[in-house]
């Protein structure tokens, strides 16, 4: 929950440009520090002392139609808590890009022109039942 | 690097070049804020997956931070979240529940069972899949879906109606 006294602190600690952002992309104010920006341009934050759990870490997204499929597979694992430390940090992820991955990284596609779709070339799998009834003696 | 994105941000895909365009487009705007702002979901949690949808509303989610308020009548809710199994059985009161929710209204399936049926495809008193008796909107995949993959599919279903074209689509005709 957000109350007036915590909106007016953290706009202190954020900055009046920053916290009206916040205001119109996230709808609250938060302040912590600015851990990385993605390839992409998103920003991650962080701040474990006055945020509630799960609320600590925290992404501003670079588009304001945003969607959750835009943070890359690693910020993904550290903003779900599944690492302690940013992919930046993360020996793991050091290894770069896979000749199996994707160069780039894909948003889900859904809803849009680049939605997958299966081809209607391709004969259908099943086929309805024709039932053969005899002829009655 | 850059992300791939799909290309109809930017002003619904359309060219825009008379006035009545923009007014239109901009009333469209007004129209679909108000409709997200407030996204009454009619909860028709027939199996598990309600058990998931109610984690959407509890305070780990919160959907009530969002405006999404669950009402027990169709006649205020403006989206149906069918969660599970709908059998031959239900599937009446299903369709009769959608027919009371007042228009605009949009459905959300959600779980394999109301996406397709999905592991009782084969039983002999389950409709297979929500879609044979509703239209729907949104397809929540997984068995049962995550609270987060529900949630997912709610912000999914205010990017569709953020896209319908209300007064655009009425001038036109």
């Amino acid at each position: 929950m957000s109350t007036i006294t915590r909106t007016l602190r953290n706009l202190r600690r954020a900055g009046l440009k920053d916290a009206l952002h916040q205001m119109q992309h996230i709808g609250d104010t938060k302040a912590g520090t600015l851990i990385a920006t993605d390839r992409y341009g998103n920003k991650y934050f962080e701040n474990l002392q006055d945020e509630l759990p799960l609320r600590t870490r925290w992404v501003d997204y670079k588009d304001y139609e945003y969607d959750a499929s835009q943070i890359e597979p690693g910020w993904h694992a550290w903003i779900s808590y599944m690492v302690d430390k940013p992919p930046t940090e993360d020996p793991i992820l050091k290894t770069g890009v896979r000749p199996w991955e994707l160069p780039e990284h894909r948003q889900n596609m859904t809803q849009t022109r680049g939605a997958f779709k299966t081809y209607s070339t391709v004969k259908p799998k099943i086929s309805a039942w024709a039932p053969q009834t005899a002829e009655r003696a | 690097m850059s992300c791939i994105k799909p290309s109809y941000y930017q002003n619904g895909g359309y060219k825009l070049t008379t006035s009545t365009t923009d007014t239109s487009t901009d009333v469209d705007k007004f129209v679909s804020w108000a409709r997200n702002g407030s996204l009454w979901p009619l909860s028709f949690g027939l199996a598990c997956c309600s058990i998931e949808m109610m984690h959407v509303s509890m305070p780990r989610y919160d959907q009530d931070r969002l405006g999404i308020i669950f009402r027990a009548s169709p006649r205020q809710a403006d989206v149906m979240i069918v969660a599970g199994t709908v059998t031959n059985k239900m599937a009446s009161a299903v369709r009769q529940c959608y027919d009371q929710m007042p228009d605009p209204k949009w459905v959300i399936s959600m779980g394999s069972c109301a996406n397709s049926g999905g592991y009782y495809h084969h039983s002999y008193n389950v409709v297979r899949g929500v879609d044979r008796i509703l239209p729907v909107d949104i397809y929540v995949p997984d068995c049962p879906p995550t609270s987060e993959a529900l949630l997912y599919g709610m912000f999914q279903l205010q990017k569709k109606i953020r896209r319908t074209k209300v007064t655009r689509m009425w001038y036109r005709k």
